[in-house]
């Protein structure tokens, strides 16, 4: 009775903290793959970069636009015209676009899209003993599967970042120009709150979000059984599991960079 | 204490462990291997012996733990306990850079034939010959061309694997095993999913192509190639088998010669290999 009460309680903490171990014995893999010659993963990266570029693209550019103009747009352009400070919007929108929201968009559109499509395409290689095959024919599925993947996954989070950030400000500029307010006050605040720091801070924070997608999209798909209901679970749980690695680093990373760069905290 | 050695010992009791001589080398040993999934215990002290020249059996209850000695063998698991070997190298004390060098010793046939979905036939089985040979692609093509009218697939080149019917896809793994010419080739549950007529047939080509790699090893000098089949099917063990190992809850049972196990005196061996439902293995 006793055993069994712990064991419940014990067992699935258990294969969480081991499952998270595992995450990062694969990651220090996946590096040391990637640094270590031979390098035959070329062709397989440009394949999944432009895998996920064509999957992506439109999704994020429909999330960037309707998140950026429904949530800090018309929100907060309705809370900034009641103080008749209306043209605040620009300085707001590079806290919540640069800083937050493109970053996040970024990284739910690639989990949601290119992750499930990589966690399910190994998933069915696990399932078909694929994997297994590729070992006894003495290939690195590590090297030859997962750092392809993880470059072109970081890579191309990065890259969307930058486009999630240009058409999260246009929703800003939408968000104004529908409370008829002029744009000059809005690039003014802008750009006066704006820093080098918000960017490459932005943009290095979303590359690591692909690097943390990849390796739970990779891990989750490498490690699924079950036959193909198996693989339905993982893809569901690599989703579940990269948003909380997300949100986690995210912390993380916005405590360190406002504690290094106290002035993004001043609101100009 | 000696409650739980009682039952152990009970459970153990058809476990005679006897290896009967088989007058070759082993290719590949096991020795005292334990291995558990969290509490499920797989491996329970397993000692058996793959002999060098022959084709042998693995043939057991389902779920007694056949397709794991497998991946032991290639180091895909590793036991928990104990020790494999590989002509004599420990494969859980090899390096990545080794362990990948002595997977090229083995051919691996699975169950479902594992061909990669995002290559036609011809390409699957070039791909070994493209990783790990410097052969030009005529020869390559030469090579594999062979292997395929061996197997029966001279005209299926241009197939995708979800082209393929069950045995044809077994056919095409089968290819891919053999074309580094191993000197050990697995086979896990060749039988699974196939009609008696189809697994005869895949049973005489596999002797088939035995002797013949026989022949050719014979002519290089190199070691006599180990067939293994893993299997619960008690026919195509008396058509090809010609070494037997009885493997039940994670124990070798009993091993030897085929003719010797098919004669042995052993009531698990004996019901197991006769097919009877009356004997010590039940529905439990």
């Amino acid at each position: 009775m006793v055993r069994n009460v712990a064991d419940r309680a014990f067992l699935p903490t258990k294969s969480l903290l081991e499952e998270v171990g595992d995450m990062m014995i694969l990651t220090g893999k996946t590096i040391m793959s990637a640094l270590r010659p031979p390098y035959p993963y070329g062709g397989e990266f440009v394949n999944q970069f432009l895998f996920a570029l064509k999957l992506c693209w439109f999704p994020l550019l429909v999330s960037t636009v309707a998140f950026g103009y429904g949530a800090p747009g018309l929100q907060a352009a309705n809370f900034l015209v009641l103080f008749g400070a209306i043209d605040r919007l620009g300085g707001f929108f590079v806290l919540a676009s640069i800083r937050e929201f493109a970053p996040f968009v970024t990284a739910i559109v690639l989990a949601g899209v290119a992750g499930t499509a990589i966690t399910a395409d190994l998933g069915a290689r696990k399932i078909r003993e694929e994997l297994d095959a590729l070992q006894v024919l003495g290939i690195d599925p590590i090297k030859n599967l997962v750092v392809p993947r993880f470059l072109a996954l970081m890579l191309v989070t990065g890259l969307f970042n930058v486009y999630a950030l240009l058409f999260g400000v246009f929703a800003g500029v939408l968000a104004t120009l529908v409370n008829q307010a002029p744009l000059g006050g809005f690039w003014a605040n802008f750009f006066g709150q704006a820093s080098l720091t918000d960017l490459w801070g932005s943009t290095l924070k979303t590359t690591l979000f692909g690097a943390i997608i990849a390796i739970v999209c990779c891990y989750k798909g490498m490690t699924a059984s079950g036959g193909a209901e198996g693989v339905g679970r993982a893809v569901n749980q690599a989703v579940v599991i990269a948003f909380l690695g997300i949100f986690a680093f995210n912390y993380v990373f916005t405590q360190t960079l406002l504690a290094t760069n106290p002035e993004l905290a001043n609101l100009r | 204490m000696s409650t739980t050695a009682t039952s152990q010992e009970d459970e153990y009791r058809w476990h005679t462990g006897l290896k009967r001589a088989h007058g070759s080398k082993d290719a590949v040993e096991f020795f005292d291997v334990h291995k558990a999934f969290g509490r499920n215990k797989i491996l329970r002290g397993l000692n058996m012996g793959i002999p060098e020249g022959k084709i042998s059996m693995i043939l057991g209850p389902s779920g007694t733990g056949k397709s794991v000695c497998i991946k032991h063998m290639v180091g895909l698991l590793y036991p928990d306990q104990g020790d494999v070997l590989v002509h004599g190298e420990s494969v859980p004390n090899m390096e990545d850079d080794q362990l990948f060098k002595m997977r090229q010793k083995f051919g691996v046939l699975f169950q479902d034939g594992a061909l990669f979905g995002s290559m036609n036939v011809f390409d699957n089985v070039c791909f070994p010959l493209r990783q790990h040979t410097e052969k030009s692609e005529e020869e390559i093509g030469e090579i594999v061309n062979r292997r395929l009218a061996e197997v029966g697939l001279q005209n299926a080149h241009d197939k995708m694997p979800n082209e393929l019917s069950g045995g044809m896809r077994k056919r095409a793994g089968f290819a891919r095993a053999l074309v580094l010419d191993p000197d050990i080739v697995l086979f896990d549950e060749p039988d699974s999913g196939l009609d008696p007529v189809r697994t005869a047939l895949l049973g005489e080509l596999i002797q088939e192509i035995h002797e013949d790699m026989m022949n050719e090893a014979q002519k290089r000098g190199t070691p006599a190639p180990a067939f293994t089949l893993i299997t619960h099917d008690i026919m195509t063990a008396r058509r090809v088998a010609e070494h037997i190992s009885v493997l039940w809850k994670g124990r070798i049972v009993e091993s030897g010669p085929a003719a010797e196990l098919f004669q042995s005196d052993n009531q698990f061996v004996r019901q197991f290999l006769a097919g009877e439902s009356q004997g010590p293995l039940g529905m439990e």
